[in-house]
């Protein structure tokens, strides 16, 4: 379980005045659980993944994980990059086992590993293959199986389709749902999509910026599993209710902010 | 870096077929134009100092005969072998700190600079002092032009390291070591192997310069003594063994960088 406390992060912009990213924000997110985090560009939601992440420190109040405070990234989280990160001289399998190597696992059994995730996400046949070999969407698959790889607890996702073209992510979401539905990790899973965002999270936690708070958390009672029937579920009364929800509330925000924006 | 546009544009349809240059053809075209305008102005002009090319050509076939190239030729391989090599490793130690780390950065940058500009040579003296007239002066000399523009080029490659993959590194991780050989070196390498080809060539400078300044031994030496014979035939005949140890030194380089680099995409890569 991860449990955010009063957290607060203020940065300095280049003129000297104060952005306040995070102002207090609790949140908890329950084990086995994928949670989305919604809003405008600058509501804090990558800046507080990276802080659960252990990679971006703050100013004020805690996160634990399972009771234990979060100092630095761990073993029992894992992150997939919005720009897939991947390492682009080593090949898909290298890319897939960076994590186990680190962690000084013997070669034959981080291959092996690699190789089931690999299948998993449908690479098989592109094992020797370099990242500049490889679609967008093939990219962020290989940052997929390199999480998975590492066998994490927690999976931590920074707007991981945004890069990728509209029919691929659909794919890839279905692809996530069905792999989320076998492991059941606790998923953080970062948008600016509400469809995305609805798809495939138990909860949304929609936020709003200036500063990053949260406004809203709405929960998704579309059954599970969702992969088999994405086409469905996206006609269905809740799904369209949901996600026109959400779009009122952010289109508020946008409309909020350019009013503040006509003041100054 | 600019790429050179591979001709992918669609020609307009034309029966004839067209010849066209590759990069060794041009190569060996601008060679041969090279070495006919040098036959010709040493014809035309006579000059004591610039005979034809023909003429060099001879004088170091002779050269060779007499064994006066295999030795030193020897002799400058294995000063330029030595001072690259610590250059080398200097380069990346030095170059990777500092674009590491900006304490070592600030410390250090200002020498840096200072000495990449510095004319190598005024050094001589206190190297000759240090090491006395051998080899040792003479790789010092090396080192000293070839060092710094690798520790530049070495470190701003390190600097340019895109965030998202530290970032990476540290999620997984990483210990500062890990991530300085598994992520860090690794990506700066291509930006990296271009200041050690620029180092190759001021190595080879180097070699020669200190080897007619300061250690009177080698290829330097061959030159030297040429020149105070006033035999402008050989010292030119020389020339060509140096450039031909230059270019097949850079070579070398550009050799490894594919080895080595073979995964970055052609389109952001220069064409060499």
């Amino acid at each position: 379980m991860i449990e955010i406390n009063q957290l607060t992060k203020t940065f300095t912009s280049q003129d000297g005045t104060p952005v306040h990213a995070l102002g207090g924000v609790d949140l908890t997110v329950n084990d086995n659980e994928f949670l989305t985090l919604l809003g405008p560009s600058g509501c804090g939601k990558t800046t507080m993944l990276k802080m659960i992440a252990g990679l971006q420190g703050w100013d004020g109040g805690t996160i634990t994980i399972d009771g234990k405070a979060v100092t630095g990234p761990g073993p029992d989280r894992s992150m997939v990059f919005q720009n897939f990160a991947l390492l682009p001289w080593a090949t898909v399998m290298d890319n897939v086992c960076f994590g186990l190597r680190l962690r000084g696992t013997e070669r034959r059994a981080r291959e092996e590993r690699a190789q089931e995730l690999i299948e998993m996400v449908g690479l098989s046949g592109f094992e020797s293959k370099r990242p500049g070999e490889l679609s967008g969407g093939m990219q962020q698959r290989v940052g997929i199986a390199r999480a998975l790889a590492v066998d994490p607890q927690i999976l931590l996702m920074d707007e991981p389709f945004g890069a990728v073209d509209e029919q691929t992510r659909r794919l890839l979401q279905e692809e996530l749902l069905s792999i989320w539905e076998r492991n059941r990790l606790t998923v953080v899973f970062v948008t600016h999509s509400m469809e995305e965002a609805v798809l495939l999270g138990d909860r949304v936690v929609l936020m709003s910026a200036r500063p990053g708070q949260i406004s809203e958390i709405v929960e998704v009672p579309l059954a599970r599993p969702r992969s088999s029937d994405v086409g469905g579920l996206e006609r269905s009364r809740e799904y369209t209710e949901i996600t026109a929800h959400l779009w009122d509330q952010l289109r508020s925000m946008h409309s909020e902010h350019r009013a503040v924006e006509a003041v100054r | 870096m600019t790429a050179i546009a591979q001709s992918t544009t669609p020609r307009t349809s034309r029966s004839v077929p067209r010849f066209r240059l590759g990069g060794v053809g041009m190569s060996a075209l601008s060679l041969t134009l090279g070495v006919l305008a040098w036959e010709l102005v040493g014809r035309v002009f006579a000059l004591p100092f610039f005979p034809p090319f023909t003429v060099v050509v001879g004088t170091l076939m002779e050269m060779i005969g007499r064994g006066d190239i295999v030795g030193n030729l020897a002799v400058s391989l294995s000063n330029l072998v030595a001072g690259f090599t610590i250059s080398l490793v200097i380069g990346i130690v030095v170059g990777t700190a500092m674009g590491r780390y900006w304490r070592v950065r600030a410390a250090l940058g200002v020498y840096v600079y200072a000495l990449l500009t510095a004319p190598s040579l005024v050094f001589a003296p206190i190297f000759f002092s240090i090491f006395g007239a051998g080899q040792g002066s003479i790789i010092a000399v090396v080192v000293m032009y070839s060092t710094f523009v690798m520790i530049i080029n070495t470190a701003s490659a390190v600097q340019n390291v895109p965030a998202a993959m530290l970032e990476m590194g540290r999620s997984y991780g990483a210990s500062e070591w890990q991530l300085v050989t598994r992520v860090i070196v690794p990506a700066a390498l291509p930006t990296m192997l271009a200041g050690i080809r620029l180092g190759m060539g001021r190595a080879v400078l180097g070699m020669i310069n200190g080897e007619m300044f300061i250690a009177v031994t080698g290829l330097g030496r061959l030159v030297t003594q040429a020149g105070k014979s006033f035999d402008g035939a050989a010292v030119l005949a020389v020339l060509i063994v140096i450039i031909v140890v230059a270019l097949g030194a850079v070579g070398l380089v550009q050799m490894v960088d594919r080895a080595l680099t073979g995964w970055v995409p052609d389109t952001s890569k220069e064409k060499s």
